[in-house]
C-alpha cells in the first residue's frame, strides 16, 4: 500500500521525536487558541468538540466494532438530561459528572445485554428505539425533565480570579475533557481490544473461534460508546446550557450517523472531522438560503460520499492516489491499491492503512 | 364493542400502510442487502407529484397511476445512477447514502411546494357504514384492500413470472445470478423501480389522512422498519402481518393503557420487537440465516 513508510528512509515528520513535537505544538496551539480567538469562533469550536465527542463513541460501535447503533444521540441527551438535572440540585460538579458518564454507561448496558444477541440489523432497530421513545419519555417525565419546555443549567462560567472569559473557559473545559476522552479511546482502539472489535466486525464466527467473544465485545463496544455519549452530554451541557426533549430527536440521531460516516468510520481524526461536519454545515448552509438548508444538506452528503466513500479522512489518500496514478500515466499503478479504487470503497484495503499510519 | 371493532378496522389500515412500506424496504433489502431510509421520502415525492397533478385538473385516479409509474422510474434511477456505486462497498456507507437522499428529497419537497400541510384528496368517500351495529370507515376498508390486492399482485410477480423467478434469483446471489446470464444490474434497477411504486401506493392511501407535509411519512417509517424487524427479513408475509399487530396494538395501547396514552404509543412496537427479539431473534416468520466460515 505505501511501500515508502517501511523503508529506512522514512520521511522525517514519521521520526519519534518529530511525532512528539507534533503533539507538542498541537498541546500549545489548543492552549493559545481560546485566548485570541473571536467569541463566536470559541463557542463554535466548543460546539464542534462536543459532537466530536459524541461521534467518536458513535465511532467505537459502529466504526470499531461494526454494530450499527441509531441510538447514540440519546445518550448525549440523557448525559445533558443528568447534568442539567444535577445542577438544578446543586450537586457537587465533579458528582454530577461522573453520574453523567455512569448512568448512561449502564443504561448503554443493559440495552446491549439484550441487542448484542442479534445480529445486524436488528441491533440498528433497537437502537432506533431510543431515541423514538426518549423524546415523549422526557415530556412525560416533566417532573425531572421540565417536559416539553426543557431545562437549562449554568455552571461552566469561568472562575473568578482566572481572568478568563466564559466562552474562553468553556472551550478549555471541552478541550481538556475531549481531549482525555480522544487520547483514552484511541489507546483502546489501537491495542488489544481494538483488534478484538475489528475482528468482530470482520467475521463473528471468525472471532469466536479464535477465542473472542462477539457477545461480550460487542457489549463492551456498546457500554464505552454510552459512556462516552454521556461524555459527549455533559458538554453538551456546559456550551449550550439548555436541552430539550428535541435535543435526542431521531432526525438528529441520524444525522450523528451521517457525520460519523462523512468524518470517516473507524477513524480517530474522522471522528472530529464528523463533529465539525454536523456543526459548520447546518451553519453554513443557512448562511447560504435558510429555504434551501435541507436540500443543500443532503445534496453535500451526496456529493462528498460519491467522491470520498471512506469519508473525509480519506482525502489526503486519495490526492496521494490520484498524483500518483496521473505520474505514472495509465502504466502499471501499484497493485495493491487497484482493487480499492475499482470497487471504491473504504472497506478491508483502506482501513488498515490508516491503522498503520498511525503506528508508523 | 363498537369501539373496539372500529379501532381494530383503524389499526388494520394504518398498518396496512406501515406493511405496505415495509414490504418496499423488504424489496431492496432482499435485492441489495440494505435498508433505504429514503423509502418514505420517495413515497412523499410521489405523493407531492399526485397533489400537484390534481391540481392541474388531472383526475384523482389517474393522477395516482401517473405517480406510481414516476416512482418506478424514479427508483430504478436511483439505483442505477446513485446507488450502484456503493452496493459493493462498507454498508454503512451506502446506508448513510440512502439517509442523505432522504434529507434532500425532503429539502426539495419543501422548498418547491414549502413546508405547510397541504390537503390531498381521498380516494374512497369519507363516510362510514354501519355493519352488525358497528360503524366503520369506509377509507380504512378501502385502503387495508387496496394494500392487500397490491401485495398479492406482487405475490404473484415473485411466483408466478418468469421476472420474478430472476429478480429472486439475483436476490439469493448476484454472483451466480451474473453467471448464469441474468442481467443483474437492469434486474436491481426493476426490484428498486417496484419497492417505490409499491412506496407510492402506500403514500396515496395514507395522505389524506396525514395531510401532506415534506416529514409525511417518517414516523411510518419508523413504523415500518419495526415491522419488517418483527416479521423477519426474509418473509414478506411475515412483515405483512407484523405491520398489522403493530397498527391494532398501538391503536388499542393507546387508548385502553392510560399509562401509554398517545404520546407513548409509538413505544409499543418496541416494546413489542424487543420481547420477540429476545425469544425468536430471526424474527416472528424469518428464518435463521447461516453463514459458512
Amino acid at each position: 500500500m505505501a511501500p515508502g513508510m517501511t523503508s529506512p528512509a522514512s520521511p522525517v515528520w514519521q521520526r519519534p521525536w518529530a511525532r512528539w513535537a507534533g503533539w507538542l505544538l498541537l498541546v500549545v496551539v489548543l492552549a493559545v487558541v481560546p485566548l485570541v480567538m473571536t467569541e463566536f469562533a470559541n463557542e463554535t469550536l466548543a460546539r464542534i468538540g462536543v459532537y466530536a465527542v459524541a461521534v467518536l463513541g458513535l465511532n467505537v460501535v459502529m466504526g470499531y466494532a461494526g454494530q450499527v447503533s441509531l441510538g447514540q444521540i440519546f445518550f448525549l441527551g440523557l448525559g445533558a438530561y443528568i447534568t442539567a438535572y444535577g445542577v438544578q440540585e446543586e450537586w457537587n460538579i465533579v458528582l454530577v459528572f461522573v453520574l453523567a458518564c455512569l448512568i448512561p454507561a449502564v443504561v448503554g448496558l443493559l440495552v446491549a445485554l439484550a441487542a448484542a444477541r442479534l445480529g445486524g440489523l436488528a441491533i440498528a432497530m433497537v437502537t432506533i428505539a431510543l431515541p423514538i421513545v426518549g423524546v415523549p419519555l422526557a415530556k412525560r417525565l416533566s417532573d425531572f425533565t421540565g417536559g416539553s419546555q426543557g431545562m437549562s443549567a449554568r455552571f461552566a462560567d469561568a472562575p473568578e480570579g482566572s481572568g478568563l472569559f466564559d466562552d474562553q473557559w468553556v472551550l478549555y473545559v471541552v478541550l481538556i475533557i475531549g481531549g482525555i476522552v480522544f487520547l483514552l479511546t484511541r489507546n483502546l482502539v489501537r491495542g488489544k481490544y481494538g483488534r478484538a472489535f475489528a475482528i468482530v466486525k470482520g467475521n463473528e464466527n471468525v472471532a469466536s473461534s479464535m477465542g473472542i467473544s462477539p457477545y461480550r465485545y460487542k457489549v463492551l463496544a456498546f457500554t464505552i460508546a454510552s459512556l462516552i455519549g454521556g461524555v459527549s452530554g455533559f458538554l453538551y451541557m456546559a456550551v449550550i446550557q439548555y436541552t430539550s426533549p428535541e435535543t435526542m430527536s431521531f432526525g438528529h440521531s441520524i444525522q450523528l450517523v451521517a457525520a460519523m460516516v462523512i468524518g470517516g468510520a473507524a477513524s480517530i481524526v474522522g471522528s472530529l472531522l464528523g463533529g465539525a461536519y454536523y456543526v459548520l454545515v447546518p451553519q453554513l448552509t443557512n448562511l447560504v438560503d435558510p429555504s434551501l438548508t435541507a436540500l443543500l444538506q443532503g445534496a453535500l452528503l451526496l456529493v462528498v460520499l460519491f467522491v470520498l466513500p471512506g469519508g473525509l479522512v480519506s482525502l489526503p489518500r486519495a490526492l496521494t492516489r490520484g498524483r500518483r496514478r496521473s505520474r505514472a500515466g495509465r502504466g502499471p499503478v501499484a497493485p495493491p491499491t487497484t482493487p480499492s479504487t475499482t470497487t471504491g470503497s473504504g472497506t478491508a484495503a483502506e482501513e488498515p492503512e490508516t491503522e498503520r499510519q498511525g503506528h508508523a | 364493542m363498537g369501539k373496539f371493532v372500529q379501532l381494530v378496522v383503524d389499526g388494520l389500515s394504518t398498518g396496512s400502510v406501515y406493511g405496505a412500506l415495509a414490504l418496499a424496504i423488504v424489496l431492496v433489502n432482499q435485492a441489495t442487502g440494505l435498508i433505504n431510509f429514503a423509502q418514505g421520502g420517495m413515497a412523499v415525492l410521489a405523493a407531492y407529484v399526485t397533489w400537484w397533478l390534481t391540481n392541474h385538473s388531472v383526475p384523482l385516479i389517474l393522477a395516482i397511476l401517473i405517480s406510481i409509474a414516476l416512482s418506478f422510474v424514479f427508483g430504478a434511477v436511483v439505483e442505477r445512477w446513485l446507488m450502484r456505486r456503493f452496493e459493493r462497498g462498507d454498508p454503512d456507507t451506502a446506508v448513510v447514502v440512502t439517509i442523505g437522499l432522504l434529507t434532500l428529497i425532503t429539502g426539495f419537497c419543501g422548498w418547491l411546494w414549502t413546508y405547510n400541510n397541504q390537503q390531498f384528496p381521498s380516494l374512497f368517500p369519507l363516510r362510514t357504514v354501519s355493519f352488525l351495529g358497528v360503524s366503520i370507515s369506509i377509507r380504512s376498508i378501502g385502503t387495508t384492500v387496496v394494500i392487500v390486492v397490491a401485495m398479492i399482485l406482487l405475490q404473484a410477480l415473485f411466483v408466478r413470472t418468469k421476472l420474478g423467478l430472476a429478480l429472486r434469483a439475483v436476490a439469493i446471489n448476484p454472483q451466480s445470478a451474473a453467471f448464469s446470464g441474468l442481467p443483474v444490474g437492469r434486474l436491481l434497477m426493476v426490484g428498486w423501480g417496484l419497492a417505490a411504486a409499491l412506496g407510492a401506493v402506500a403514500a396515496a392511501l395514507v395522505a389524506p389522512q396525514l395531510t401532506l407535509t415534506p416529514g409525511m411519512l417518517d414516523n411510518a417509517l419508523v413504523y415500518a422498519l419495526a415491522a419488517v424487524i418483527l416479521g423477519g427479513l426474509t418473509s414478506p408475509v411475515g412483515v405483512v402481518v407484523a405491520a398489522w399487530i403493530i397498527g391494532i396494538l398501538e391503536n388499542l395501547a393507546a387508548v385502553y393503557v392510560s399509562f401509554i396514552g398517545f404520546d407513548l404509543k409509538v413505544a409499543v412496537p418496541f416494546i413489542l420487537i424487543f420481547v420477540v427479539l429476545i425469544v425468536r431473534p430471526q424474527g416472528l416468520f424469518g428464518r435463521k440465516s447461516v453463514v459458512r466460515v
